[in-house]
């Protein structure tokens, strides 16, 4: 047949393929990475071992925590797995880089994955995440891992500090060598300050002269400021381009009741501080016809400072220029001078063209109330032993005192908004609340007015028109006069 | 027998390339099976629910649109979908909360009733305390009705936390529901 040579070559080939094809398939059988499931690896701690199965790249966790005696529920509501250990506590929800670690939101480089055990994670994810909140480390061990007690050693954090004391507070700069996370809190007789991933070290080059900070002690990752007798911590705020921790300490909080407000030490003519919003890099909003909100508010507040002192207030503007300040400056100043109010002064902007009118803001009671403050004072009542006589108490009277300063201002706002809808003719956008970083810690009646929308051709005009403005301080100052009036 | 030899040949290939497609790493016998363990957050399959979500408008108010959509039980879950339906725009004459186009990266609900929302953040800085409130109280109020065992939201801008977005809102703590900013009806 002619085909028997065709046929030989192609038995010939086939069986070339045969071979070739059963040794690749063996080859690629035996290169293939062993099986993810069932494969494991050990975990020790205090003389206990534990074989933790992987998880594909990854390691079951909870046999892990077991393995510490750690406590670990899964929550269904809040798809998160709970982590309990001692006083730590960890939420973690898979599928999410972030990770709730004693209270404070952080965001993991990676997400842990739902796995048969419940829980995955790379042994990386397992020691920054897990293991170091909770006081413990990984060192490797052969094929596995041993859980050795103590976080790993932090790096080092430069911490420069300047104080500064003022009439009734003094106020700290910590300016840190590099962006660090950090909590400020009150401590016994002191403030502590527990960095995230850093050791602090004190740049001591500046000497640190002060009535109320007597020093700092770097301890680990804690750096405690060492307070003189009765003082605490007022106020805390981060800050960056440089990184900066910024902490106001002076007498204990005590409750703001009405004495201040009528309180001898005031200049016997009142003090009303007004806060042109925005200034020097932060030009705030931008009309079309290139009006910077910071020049309107301080236009506008100028001419304010000029009505109310011709009617006998001493007035202090938080800025007299082109500058920038802190937005907690503004209602730390109107603290010292004992203000008995506090406007602070914008220019809206919105993508809604038509959107135009003045609109007033006060805070609502319970983004005042200071929640730390309420947390330390139910655990203390919890505790059944206050550390420090009464600030249980002091804490309950504050609350009172915030609630009081806030129905005031209530009606400043209100005051406010009436005078500038009826004088100017505007529509009239309302009175609402809102938790505005400027109003946060005034301890007297305060409020955010916005003047006007840049974004809306008519109104951006009026606002850059000099009489305009005249107008609108006027309202504003009819508006602040009869709220202290009817206070009076 | 060349045949056979052929049909052999192909079954050993066939089957080298399903053993290596299976057992190569995040193959399927690497990933989770399904239902293998009763406690794994799987979302509950949802019957549509009415929602109420809350749009800004030139008033300065929000105003609330209803949908009906499905509603998953698990909290993150629920979350997820208003704040997903919200970015997903006004069906009427309101505008999105975010003047820009915003994604939703992530959401995380803690033990307290807090929901932390994840957003991509605004490609250029908003401007005036409008577009910060209507953004910020749009979210927050809309998760806060239609989730009423959580208290707060905070949000969070590419993972990150922020003081305030224009410089005015104190965006740094979970914020509670709002209700003088909803329009009256």
């Amino acid at each position: 047949m002619g085909s028997t040579p065709t046929a030989s070559t192609m038995s010939f080939f086939m069986r070339k393929l045969l071979f070739v094809l059963t040794v690749t398939a063996a080859l690629m059988a035996v290169s293939t990475p062993a099986p993810a499931q069932g494969s494991s690896v050990s975990f020790s701690y205090a003389g206990q071992v534990a074989s933790v199965p992987r998880f594909a790249s990854r390691i079951e966790v909870l046999p892990v925590l077991r393995l510490l005696g750690a406590e670990a529920g899964f929550s269904p509501a809040a798809g998160t797995y709970v982590i309990q250990l001692d006083d730590h506590q960890i939420q973690i929800a898979p599928g999410s880089r972030f990770v709730l670690t004693d209270g404070q939101l952080e965001k993991a480089e990676e997400a842990p994955v739902s796995s048969p055990g419940g829980l995955a994670a790379s042994a990386a994810f397992i020691e920054r995440v897990v293991l170091s909140p909770l006081g413990f480390h990984l060192e490797r061990l052969g094929m596995g891992y041993r859980i050795v007690a103590g976080a790993r050693v932090a790096p080092v954090v430069d911490v420069r500090p300047a104080v500064a004391d003022f009439g009734a507070t003094t106020t700290l700069v910590l300016t840190l060598g590099r962006p660090v996370k950090a909590t400020v809190a009150e401590e016994g007789g002191g403030v502590k300050i527990d960095f995230a991933d850093a050791r602090p070290q004190i740049d001591r080059s500046l000497p640190m002269r002060s009535r109320r900070v007597l020093g700092l002690r770097p301890e680990g990752q804690r750096l405690t400021i060492v307070l003189a007798r009765g003082m605490g911590l007022l106020s805390s705020h981060e800050l960056t381009s440089p990184d900066r921790i910024i902490v106001e300490v002076g007498r204990r909080r005590v409750p703001p009741t009405p004495a201040p407000m009528v309180a001898a030490a005031r200049p016997s003519r009142p003090t009303i501080v007004i806060d042109p919003g925005h200034g020097g890099s932060d030009t705030g909003a931008v009309g079309g016809n290139g009006l910077q909100e910071k020049d309107v508010t301080l236009a506008v507040a100028r001419r304010l400072a000029a009505v109310l002192q011709a009617d006998g207030y001493l007035v202090r503007l938080t800025r007299n220029g082109d500058e920038t300040r802190a937005l907690t400056d503004r209602t730390a100043l109107a603290n010292r001078l004992q203000a008995v109010a506090f406007i602070s002064l914008h220019a809206n902007a919105s993508s809604f063209k038509s959107a135009k009118g003045a609109e007033t803001y006060y805070m609502s009671l319970h983004d005042a109330t200071d929640e730390h403050a309420a947390e330390t004072a139910r655990k203390e009542n919890a505790a059944g032993a206050p550390r420090h006589g009464g600030s249980a108490l002091d804490l309950i009277l504050w609350d009172m005192a915030q609630a009081r300063v806030l129905n005031q201002s209530s009606r400043l706002a209100l005051d406010v908004q009436r005078r500038l809808d009826t004088l100017l003719n505007l529509p009239d956008r309302g009175v609402k609340q809102a938790p505005f970083v400027v109003l946060t810690g005034a301890t007297m009646p305060a409020a955010l007015v916005e003047v006007g929308f840049l974004s809306n051709p008519a109104e951006a005009r009026q606002l850059e028109n000099p009489a305009y403005q005249q107008h609108l301080a006027e309202a504003l100052a009819r508006g602040i006069e009869g709220f202290l009036r009817s206070e009076s | 027998m060349s045949r056979w030899v052929l049909v052999i040949g192909l079954v050993l290939v066939g089957l080298a390339v399903v053993l290596f497609w299976a057992l190569r790493p995040g193959g399927p016998r690497a990933r989770t099976p399904a239902g293998v363990a009763g406690e794994l957050p799987t979302p509950t399959p949802a019957a549509p629910q009415r929602v109420m979500l809350l749009f800004p408008a030139a008033d300065g108010a929000l105003h609330p649109e209803l949908r009906d959509v499905p509603l998953p039980e698990e909290i993150h879950e629920r979350v997820r979908t208003v704040v997903t339906q919200l970015l997903e725009g006004p069906r009427r004459g309101l505008h999105p909360v975010a003047p820009y186009p915003a994604r939703l990266l992530d959401v995380f609900v803690d033990g307290r009733g807090n929901a932390f929302v994840d957003l991509s953040g605004p490609p250029v800085p908003l401007q005036g305390s409008f577009e910060e409130l209507a953004l910020a109280y749009g979210i927050v109020d809309s998760v806060l009705l239609n989730c009423q065992e959580l208290k707060g939201v905070q949000l969070l801008f590419d993972g990150r936390e922020v003081p305030t977005l224009t410089g005015h809102l104190d965006l740094s703590k979970p914020l509670r529901l709002n209700k003088s900013l909803i329009a009256a009806r």
